[in-house]
C-alpha cells in the first residue's frame, strides 16, 4: 500500500478526516433518533458504498470491469429469503450466508471466464446478471418466481425503525473498507494493481495471475452478498426484477468512478455523492423515469470529464501545489565517460539468499541449467525462431548475439513463458518447463528483464520491487507488502542496484537507465537462479552501464546464472563467457569470446568488415572503429 | 422429427437475423477494441422508430429501413466524433463504460418520448406463413432473414471488394501499419462505427416486427449479442455468423422440447461450455498482445 500511503499523505490525514466522519454518522442516529427518513437515505448510501467499495477490489485494483455486480446483491437477498421462507429462520442470522454464496458463484464463472486476458469478464458479468435473473424467475419451487418473496418483519419494536439497520451497514461498510485496506497493503493487492497496469508482465514475475483475478472477483462479492441479505430484511420482500436489477450495477460503477477507481475512500466518497443525488433527482426530478436518464448521463460526464475520479483529481492538484524536490539525476558523473567509481556491494544477506537458492540446486556449478532442444516458433510465414538449440551452464554469463530479427527475444519469449513454442523442448533446473505458464516458471527461478522496460510505472518504485513472488504458496501471496520482511527486502535489493533513495517516487518519474536497475531489482525479488536479460545496456548512460555491469558481476560471483541479449560488442566480449552467436532463427556458432570475434561465419553474419583482423594485427584499431559501430547501433 | 425440422429451420432464420445484428458489435469492435455497449439501444431506438413511422404512413417496416439505415449511419458517425474519439487512447474500460451511460441516456430518452409500454409493428403478413411441405414458416421471419442476408452480403462486399473496407480492415490488423500507408485512423474508426450503427437500421426494422419492445428491452438484446460475439470469437465476422446461428438453434430447440423461459439460459450455458474448453471463443485468434 505504499502508493496508497503517499496517496494519503498527498491528502493529509486522510485517515483522520474518515475516523472523525465515522464518529459523526456513529453519532447521528443517537442525536437524532426519531426521523426515519435521513436515515433511511444514509443506510442505502452504506449499502451502495459497500458495493463500491468492494467492486473496488476486482474493477479498481485488477481492472477488470464488472458491469453484472448487483447480482450478488440479489443471490445475497435470494439467498437468505430462501431460507427464511422454506427454514424459517431469521434473515439477520443468515446473511453471511448470501456472502458465502455469493463466494461461491463468484469462483464459478471466475473461473471460466479469467483464465484469459481481455474483453470476455465484462460482456459475461452483464450476461450472468440476466441469467440470474432468469433462475429466480423461472425457478418458481425455490424462489416463488416472479410472485417474489415476502420476509418477516424485524423482531425488534417498531420505535426503533431503521435504527438496527442503520449501524448493520454501517459496521458493514466499514468492515469493507478494511478489508479492502488491508488487501491493499498485501503482496496480492500489489499484484492485483501489476495486473492492472500489465498483465504479461505480471505472470513473468511469479504472479499467479488466473488465482489472482479469481480470488479478487470472489473478494468483491463476500460483502455485497451479506449486505444483500441484510437488505431483503430490511426491504422485506424480493423479486427477480428488483434483485437482479441492472441500474444497480449503473450505480456502483457510478459511485466508484465518481469518488476515485482504484483509491481506499473513493469509493465511499462516491456512494454518499451518488445516493444522495439520486435521492433528490427521484424527489424533485419526476421519478424513476428520470433515474435513467440522470444516470446515463452522469456517467458518460464522469467518463469523460472527470475519468480519474474526484480524489485523484484533488491528490493531482495538490502535488502540483506542493511539489516535492526529488534528485532525479546522478549529477556527478552521469555524462562522463570516466570509469564508474560507483561502489557496488551485493549485502552479505542476499549473497547468502541467493547462495542458499542456488546451492540446494540438483545441478552442480558447470553443468547445464538451461537447456532448449529444437525449439521452433512461427508467425505466419516467417519462422521466427528455427530449431534453435541452446545450453547454458550454472554458473555463466552467457551471450546470446545476433543481428535485429534473428529471433534472440522471441527465443526469450519462449524461454519465460510469453509465448508457446510450435515445437521443441526448453528444460531448465532439470525439469522440462516449455508447457509451464509464466509464473510456474517464475516460481522455479527463471527471472527476465525486457528490451523496452516494462515497470508498473502508477506504481512506486518500491512497489515494483516488492511485487514479485518467489513461490506460489498462498502465505506468501497475502504477506504484507508495506512493512516487514517483503518490504525490507524491497529495500535492499533497491540499494544494491543503487537507488535507494528513488524508493516512493512513481516508477515512471525515472529515466530509461534508472528504470532498467529497477527491473534487475525487481527479477531479484524472484530469487532467481538463472536471469534472462534483454538488451541490458540499451539507453543507457556510461556511468549507469558500469554501475549496471558491476551489479551482474557481483550477482554472478553470488551464484545466479545470467543469459544476456546484447549489440553492446566490446561489452558482451568483456563481460560475457561463452558467446553464442545467433541468426535467422538459430545458433550459428558459440565459444569464447576471443574465438568468436574472430570467427568468420560471425564475421559475415553480424559483426561485420570492421571486426576482421587487419593484416598487420592491428587489434586495437578494430576494437575501436568496432565500438564506433556499436555506437551506431545503439543509436 | 417435424418438429426438429421445424425448429431448426426457425433456428436458421431467427439466427441470421442475430448475425446481422451482432455483425455491428463485432466490426466496431475488430476496428477499435470498444464494446459498443450502446449497440443494443440503437436496435430499440430504431425499432422505434420504424414502428412510428409504420404506425403513422403504414409504411412497411422492414422497407423502413431504407430510411434508418442512413439516418443510423450519421448516428453512429456523429456519435463517435462527438463521443468515443474523446477517448481515444484510455483504456478500454471507458469506452465500455462510455457506451454504457449512452445506452442508458437514449433508454431514458426513449422512456420519456414514447413512453415504457411494449410496442410491435404488425404489418398485414404479418400472421401468415409459407407452407414448406409439413413445416410452415411465418412470413415475417423470412422477409426478415433475407433482408438480413442481403445487408451482410453488401457488408462482405464493402469489407472485401472497396478500397473503404480494405482500409477498415488494414486499421483492424495493424492500425500503426496502416496509419503509414494513409489510412487515417481517426477517419477509418468513425467509418467502421458508423458503419457498425448502421446495421441496426435494418436489425432494428426487423426487430420491430418480430419482437415486442420497449425501451428497457436493449438489456436483452445486448446480453444477447454480447454472447454471439464472446463466442464466435471477439471481432470475428465469422465467429459472430456462427454464434448467432448457435444462439437462434438453442432458441428454438429449448423452446421446442423445454420450455421458452429457459431458451436464453440454455444459450449462456453453452457458451460458458465453450469458454472453458476455448477460452478466445470459436474463431477467437489468439491476440499478439496476449504475449509477454
Amino acid at each position: 500500500m505504499r502508493h496508497g500511503m503517499s496517496r494519503l499523505r498527498a491528502l493529509p490525514r486522510a485517515h483522520l478526516i474518515a475516523g472523525i466522519c465515522l464518529v459523526l454518522l456513529l453519532l447521528y442516529p443517537v442525536v437524532n433518533p426519531w426521523q426515519p427518513y435521513p436515515q433511511g437515505v444514509m443506510l442505502l448510501a452504506f449499502l451502495l458504498a459497500i458495493q463500491a467499495s468492494s467492486w473496488n477490489i476486482i474493477s479498481g485494483y485488477a481492472g477488470y470491469i464488472s458491469l453484472g455486480h448487483s447480482m450478488f446483491l440479489g443471490l445475497g437477498s435470494y439467498t437468505v429469503g430462501v431460507l427464511a421462507v422454506h427454514f424459517g429462520v431469521n434473515p439477520l442470522w443468515v446473511a453471511p450466508l448470501g456472502g458465502i454464496t455469493a463466494v461461491i458463484i463468484a469462483i464459478l464463472i471466475g473461473s471460466v471466464v479469467l483464465r484469459t486476458r481481455g474483453h470476455a469478464f465484462v460482456i459475461i458479468t452483464i450476461a450472468m446478471l440476466l441469467a440470474a435473473q432468469i433462475f429466480a424467475v423461472n425457478l418458481k419451487g425455490i424462489t416463488q418466481g416472479s410472485d417474489g418473496i415476502t420476509l418477516e418483519l424485524p423482531f425488534w419494536d417498531r420505535d426503533f425503525q431503521n435504527i438496527p439497520f442503520y449501524y448493520v451497514f454501517l459496521i458493514l461498510m466499514v468492515l469493507t473498507v478494511l478489508f479492502s485496506a488491508w488487501i491493499r497493503r498485501t503482496k496480492f493487492g500489489t499484484g492485483l494493481v501489476a495486473i492492472r497496469e500489465d498483465e504479461g508482465k505480471a505472470a513473468s514475475i511469479g504472479v499467479n495471475t488466473t488465482r489472482f483475478k479469481i480470488v479478487a472477483y470472489a473478494a468483491s462479492s463476500f460483502f455485497i452478498g451479506m449486505a444483500g441479505g441484510v437488505y431483503a430484511y430490511y426491504l422485506t420482500f424480493i423479486n427477480p426484477v428488483g434483485s437482479f436489477a441492472i441500474l444497480g450495477s449503473v450505480t456502483i460503477v457510478l459511485a466508484t468512478l465518481t469518488g476515485g477507481r482504484g483509491t481506499l475512500y473513493g469509493p465511499v466518497l462516491g456512494a454518499f455523492i451518488v445516493q444522495l443525488v439520486s435521492e433528490g433527482a427521484t424527489v424533485y426530478g419526476g421519478g424513476s423515469n428520470a433515474r435513467v436518464l440522470v444516470f446515463g448521463l452522469a456517467l458518460m460526464l464522469v467518463v469523460l470529464f472527470l475519468p480519474k475520479g474526484i480524489l485523484p483529481t484533488i491528490e493531482e492538484w495538490w502535488r502540483r501545489r506542493h511539489p516535492e524536490n526529488v534528485e532525479y539525476t546522478d549529477q556527478a558523473g552521469a555524462l562522463s565517460r570516466a570509469p564508474v567509481t560507483a561502489t557496488v556491494t551485493v549485502t552479505e544477506r542476499v549473497r547468502a539468499e541467493i547462495a542458499a537458492v542456488n546451492e540446494k540446486d540438483e545441478v552442480a556449478p558447470g553443468e547445464i541449467l538451461l537447456d532448449v532442444r529444437g525449439v521452433s516458433k512461427r508467425f505466419g510465414g516467417l519462422t521466427a525462431v528455427d530449431d534453435a538449440g541452446l545450453t547454458v551452464r550454472k554458473g555463466s554469463i552467457t551471450a546470446l548475439i545476433g543481428p535485429n530479427g534473428s529471433g534472440k527475444t522471441t527465443l526469450f519469449n519462449l524461454i519465460s513463458g510469453g509465448m508457446a513454442a510450435d515445437s521443441g523442448e526448453i528444460w531448465f533446473d532439470g525439469r522440462r518447463i516449455d508447457g509451464m505458464r509464466p509464473w510456474r516458471r517464475g516460481h522455479l527461478g527463471l527471472g527476465r528483464t525486457y528490451q523496452v522496460t516494462r515497470l508498473f510505472k502508477e506504481m512506486t518504485v518500491q512497489e515494483n520491487v516488492v511485487a514479485p513472488l518467489p513461490d506460489s504458496r498462498w502465505r506468501t501471496m497475502f504477506s504484507d507488502a508495506v512493512r516487514g520482511h517483503e518490504a525490507a527486502r524491497a529495500r535492499e535489493l533497491l540499494d544494491i542496484v543503487g537507488l535507494g533513495r528513488f524508493a516512493n517516487q512513481p516508477a515512471g518519474a525515472l529515466s530509461y537507465g534508472q528504470q532498467k536497475l529497477v527491473e534487475l531489482a525487481q527479477v531479484l525479488m524472484l530469487e532467481p537462479k538463472l536471469i534472462l536479460l534483454d538488451e541490458p545496456a540499451g539507453g543507457v548512460n556510461p556511468s549507469l552501464l558500469g554501475q549496471l555491469t558491476e551489479v551482474i558481476r557481483e550477482l554472478n560471483r553470488s551464484g545466479v546464472t545470467f543469459l544476456i541479449v546484447e549489440h553492446n560488442i566490446p561489452l558482451v566480449l568483456d563481460l560475457c563467457d561463452p558467446v553464442v552467436v545467433f541468426s535467422h532463427g538459430a545458433p550459428i556458432a558459440e565459444g569464447p569470446p576471443d574465438r568468436i570475434r574472430t570467427d568468420p561465419l560471425v564475421l559475415d553474419a553480424y559483426l561485420g568488415d570492421d571486426w576482421r583482423p587487419t593484416e598487420d594485427g592491428d587489434e586495437d584499431g578494430a576494437g575501436d572503429r568496432a565500438d564506433e559501430t556499436t555506437r551506431e547501433a545503439v543509436q | 422429427m417435424t418438429h426438429l425440422v421445424q425448429a431448426i429451420a426457425l433456428g436458421l432464420l431467427i439466427g441470421g437475423v442475430y448475425a446481422l445484428m451482432a455483425s455491428g458489435l463485432t466490426l466496431i469492435f475488430g476496428v477499435m477494441r470498444i464494446i459498443n455497449i450502446a449497440q443494443g439501444a440503437f436496435l430499440i431506438l430504431v425499432a422505434m422508430l420504424t414502428w412510428w413511422l409504420w404506425h403513422e404512413t403504414g409504411i412497411d417496416p422492414i422497407l423502413a429501413s431504407v430510411v434508418t439505415t442512413p439516418l443510423m449511419f450519421g448516428f453512429g458517425w456523429v456519435a463517435y466524433r462527438l463521443l468515443l474519439s474523446r477517448i481515444r487512447g484510455s483504456s478500454a474500460s471507458m469506452s465500455v463504460l462510455l457506451t454504457f451511460g449512452f445506452a442508458l441516456v437514449i433508454e431514458g430518452v426513449l422512456n420519456i418520448t414514447a413512453g415504457n409500454k411494449f410496442k410491435s409493428a404488425t404489418p398485414s403478413y404479418f400472421e401468415e406463413s409459407f407452407r414448406v411441405g409439413a413445416i410452415s414458416l411465418p412470413k415475417a421471419q423470412v422477409f426478415g432473414f433475407l433482408a438480413a442476408m442481403a445487408v451482410l452480403g453488401v457488408l462482405y462486399f464493402v469489407l472485401t471488394r472497396t478500397w473503404t473496407g480494405r482500409a477498415i480492415r488494414a486499421a483492424t490488423q495493424n492500425p500503426s501499419g496502416a496509419a503509414l500507408v494513409g489510412v487515417g485512423a481517426t477517419g477509418t474508426a468513425a467509418l467502421a462505427f458508423a458503419i457498425g450503427s448502421a446495421t441496426t437500421g435494418v436489425g432494428g426494422s426487423i426487430l420491430s416486427v418480430l419482437y415486442p419492445f420497449f425501451p428497457a428491452s436493449h438489456y436483452d438484446w445486448i446480453s444477447r449479442l454480447l454472447g454471439i460475439v464472446v463466442l464466435g470469437g471477439m471481432g470475428s465476422l465469422p465467429g459472430a455468423l456462427i454464434g448467432a446461428g448457435i444462439l437462434g438453434l438453442a432458441e428454438t430447440l429449448t423452446a421446442t422440447y423445454g420450455s421458452l423461459n429457459w431458451s436464453t439460459l440454455v444459450f449462456y450455458i453453452v457458451i460458458m461450455v465453450v469458454l472453458l474448453f476455448r477460452p478466445q471463443g470459436l474463431f477467437g485468434a489468439k491476440l499478439r498482445e496476449d504475449t509477454v
